[in-house]
C-alpha cells in the first residue's frame, strides 16, 4: 500500500471529526471575533461595525480590571493551596498503614462530584441561619454569633476558594500519589543510608520524580481555576458587591445579563487570550521539566 | 573480636519464614558473599543488616554494639544498590557527598573527601555530570564512590555487577577487588552469580530456602561441597550427578555394573541410595583410575576446552575436556576420573559422605 494512500485513507478518516469540530469550535469562534468588532446586542439587528472600541472600552474600565484582580487572586491562591494539600495527602497516603485502601478510594469522592452539586454542598455549610460552619465555630467558641460568609465581601472570596480547594486538590494527590509510585525503593533506601531526614529526602530524592507530573497537573489546574464559572455562579453569582466578579461571570454578564453580544465577545476573546499565553507557558515549562528528570 | 556478628537471625512475612535462623561471624576485611538463587532470603539478610528491615527475632552486633533497631544512618554501614540507586537530579559531586552533606561535614572536608574518592574510581572528570549522562559502568563507580567516602565499617553490596555486559562485569569485579585489597573494608555482598563468589569471596555462604547450607572458604565450596546443593550450585558446567548404591567393594553406579571404592565411604550400609558426584573437569579421557565407557551424544567447543556430553550406561554425564580432543557425535569414547575427585552424597539427606 502507498504512503499517498494511507495519508488520504487517514484524512478520510478524520474528517468527518474535524468538519464537526470547525462547525462546532472554529465557526463560532470566526463569529466571536467578528462580534467583538461590532455594537450587536444579543437579540435583533446584527450590530454596527466599531473597530477596536469594545477592546478600548474595556481594558479601560474598573468592572474589568477588578475581574482580572479577582480572577488572579482565585487562580493563585487555590491553585497554590490545591498543590500544597494534594502534595501533602499523597506522602499521607503512600505511607503503609491500616485502612489505607479505603482512604484512597475516599480521596476521588470530592473531586467525581459535579461542581454545582459541590458548590451547592458548600453553600449550605456557610449558610448565615443553619450552617455547619457556624455551629461548629461558635460551639468550639471561635465565633460569637452567626455570619453570612458568602454574603460579605471580605470572606466570600476566600470561602469559595476552600470550596474549590476541597473539590480539587483530590486530582492534584491522586497525579502526586501515581508519580510516587515511580519513585525507585533502591533509592528511598539509599537516602535512608546516607543519612537524609524526611524533608532532605523529599527535596533531594522524591521531589526530581514529582517536578514532571506536578508541572502538569499545576498546567491544568491554573488553566481551569482561570477560566472558573460553575462553582461561583452556583455559591455567589459574582457577589456581594461584586467581590467575587471573576472574568468568566463578567462574560456572561455582559453578553447574557446586559445581553452586550459584542463587547461581551471582546471579552471572552481576551480571557481566551490570557489562557492560550498560560496554557503555552506552562507547556514550555513542563517540557524543561520533563527534560531534567530524564 | 568479630567484625559483624550475625545471630539466629529468622524473618517472617506473615506465614512464610525467608530467613530460618542466620549465623555468620565476619572477621574484620573479611570479604563475605550471600550466593544463592533468587528467593534463597539473601537480599533479605542483607536489608536486615542495613536497617531496611527489622528481624523477627536474632540478634546483629557490629563490633560489641547491637544494631537491631538502629537507624540505617546510624550503624556505621554503607551500601550498594543493584540499580545503582544514585539521585538523578545531583551532579557525581554531589551524589558522592550526598551522605556527608547529611552528616553536617563541613564543605571543604567534604569535597576534599568526594576528590579523594573519584581520584579512586578514576572517575574525576565526571564529577559535575548528572547520572543521566553516564554509562552504566560510570553509574556503578559513582554507586560505590558513594559508600566509600564515608569510610565505613562494613560495606553491603546488593548485587551491584547485575545490571553491567558481561565484559564490563569482568572488569568491575577486577575493580572491587582491587579496591577491598586496598581498603580492607568488610565487605557483605550477594549475588547469585558463582563466579563473582568465587573470585571476590574470602568466604562464601551459600544460602537455599532461608537457611545457610554452607559457609566456607571458596576453596571449600568448590573442592568440597557440603550438600547435593552446592555442589550443584557451584561450577559450569554443574557437577555430574550419577545414582549410585553402597555396596560391598565401595559403590556401585546405578544401571552399570561399574563398582568403585571411594576413600571415606567404607562405613557406608550396603544398599544404602547414593548420589556420586564428579566435576566435568575432573573427567579425563582414558588414563585415570576410573575408566568409563561412554558414547559421545554432543561435543561443544566452548574455546578454552570441548564440553562432551555422554552416554554412561544409561546416566548422562558431561565432561570438559582439552579442547584439541577430536571428537563426534556417536563416537565410543573411555571416560576416566580419580576417585580422590568423587564427591559421595547420601541420596535422602543430601549430606556429604566422604
Amino acid at each position: 500500500m502507498s504512503g499517498t494512500w494511507m495519508t488520504t485513507r487517514a484524512w478520510l478518516l478524520m474528517l468527518p471529526l474535524l468538519i464537526i469540530m470547525l462547525a462546532v469550535i472554529g465557526w463560532p469562534m470566526i463569529d466571536t471575533v467578528r462580534l467583538s468588532f461590532t455594537d450587536a446586542k444579543l437579540v435583533g439587528a446584527a450590530g454596527n461595525f466599531v473597530g477596536f472600541d469594545n477592546y478600548l472600552k474595556m481594558l479601560g474600565s474598573s468592572n474589568f480590571q477588578r475581574a482580572l484582580w479577582a480572577t488572579t487572586w482565585f487562580a493563585v491562591v487555590s491553585v497554590t493551596a490545591e498543590m500544597v494539600i494534594g502534595v501533602l495527602a499523597a506522602l499521607l497516603l503512600n505511607q503503609q498503614f491500616y485502612g489505607r485502601t479505603v482512604l484512597r478510594a475516599l480521596l476521588i469522592l470530592p473531586w467525581a462530584l459535579p461542581t454545582v452539586v459541590n458548590a451547592t454542598l458548600w453553600r449550605l455549610i456557610y449558610n448565615p441561619e443553619y450552617g455547619a460552619l457556624n455551629a461548629v465555630l461558635t460551639q468550639i467558641g471561635l465565633l460569637d454569633s452567626y455570619r453570612s460568609w458568602l454574603g460579605e465581601p471580605g470572606t466570600a472570596m476566600t470561602a469559595l476558594i476552600i470550596a474549590d480547594c476541597w473539590k480539587n486538590f483530590p486530582l492534584v494527590a491522586l497525579i502526586t500519589l501515581a508519580a510516587l509510585q515511580a519513585v525507585p525503593r533502591d533509592i528511598t533506601s539509599a537516602s535512608l543510608v546516607d543519612g537524609a531526614g524526611s524533608f532532605a529526602r523529599f527535596r533531594f530524592v522524591i521531589l526530581p520524580y514529582l517536578a514532571g507530573p506536578l508541572m502538569v497537573a499545576l498546567v491544568l489546574r491554573t488553566i481551569e481555576a482561570f477560566k472558573v464559572f460553575d462553582i461561583i455562579w452556583v455559591m455567589t453569582r459574582g457577589g456581594p458587591a461584586n467581590s467575587t466578579r471573576t472574568l468568566s461571570i463578567l462574560v456572561y454578564q455582559e453578553a447574557f445579563s446586559f445581553q452586550r453580544a459584542g463587547s461581551g465577545a471582546s471579552l471572552a476573546l481576551v480571557v481566551t487570550l490570557i489562557v492560550t499565553v498560560l496554557a503555552i507557558g506552562y507547556g514550555m515549562l513542563v517540557r524543561r521539566a520533563a527534560g531534567s528528570a530524564a | 573480636m568479630s567484625t559483624l556478628t550475625i545471630n539466629a537471625i529468622r524473618k517472617s512475612y506473615g506465614a512464610v519464614e525467608t530467613l530460618k535462623g542466620i549465623d555468620i561471624a565476619l572477621e574484620s576485611g573479611e570479604f563475605l558473599v550471600l550466593l544463592g538463587a533468587s528467593g534463597c532470603g539473601k537480599s533479605t539478610l542483607l536489608n536486615i543488616i542495613a536497617g531496611l528491615a527489622e528481624p523477627t527475632s536474632g540478634d546483629i552486633r557490629i563490633g560489641e554494639r547491637s544494631i537491631v533497631g538502629v537507624h540505617p544512618k546510624d550503624r556505621d554501614i554503607a551500601m550498594v544498590f543493584q540499580s545503582y540507586a544514585l539521585y538523578p537530579n545531583l551532579t557525581v559531586h554531589r551524589n558522592i557527598g550526598f551522605g556527608l552533606e547529611m552528616r553536617k561535614v563541613d564543605k571543604a572536608e567534604r569535597d576534599r573527601a568526594v576528590h579523594e574518592t573519584a581520584k579512586l574510581l578514576q572517575i574525576e572528570n565526571l564529577l559535575d555530570r548528572k547520572p543521566g549522562q553516564l554509562s552504566g559502568g560510570q553509574r556503578q563507580r559513582v554507586a560505590i564512590g558513594r559508600a566509600l567516602v564515608r569510610n565505613p565499617k562494613i560495606f553491603l553490596f546488593d548485587e551491584p555487577l547485575s545490571n553491567l555486559d558481561a565484559k564490563l562485569r569482568m572488569e568491575m569485579r577486577t575493580e572491587l577487588k582491587r579496591l577491598h585489597q586496598m581498603t580492607r573494608t568488610t565487605v557483605v555482598y550477594v549475588t547469585h552469580d558463582q563466579i563473582e563468589a568465587m573470585t571476590l569471596a574470602t568466604r562464601i555462604a551459600v544460602m537455599r530456602n532461608g537457611r545457610i547450607e554452607q559457609l566456607d572458604t571458596p576453596e571449600k565450596i568448590y573442592n568440597r561441597p557440603a550438600t547435593l546443593y552446592v555442589a550443584t550450585f557451584v561450577g559450569a558446567p554443574p557437577m555430574n550427578l550419577l545414582a549410585a548404591t553402597a555396596g560391598e567393594g565401595g559403590l556401585q553406579i546405578d544401571g552399570s555394573d561399574i563398582v568403585v571404592s571411594v576413600p571415606g565411604l567404607e562405613s557406608a550400609a550396603p544398599g544404602r541410595r547414593l548420589v556420586l558426584g564428579i566435576r566435568p573437569e575432573a573427567i579425563g579421557k582414558a588414563d585415570g583410575v576410573l575408566s568409563l565407557s561412554a558414547r559421545c551424544e554432543v561435543a561443544e567447543l566452548t574455546g578454552p576446552e570441548l564440553v562432551v556430553t555422554a552416554m554412561v550406561g544409561n546416566q548422562r554425564i558431561v565432561a570438559a575436556l582439552p579442547a584439541s580432543t577430536k571428537l563426534q557425535a556417536g563416537d565410543a569414547i573411555v571416560l576416566s576420573a580419580d576417585p580422590a575427585a568423587f564427591h559421595v552424597f547420601d541420596a535422602q539427606t543430601e549430606q556429604r559422605l566422604n
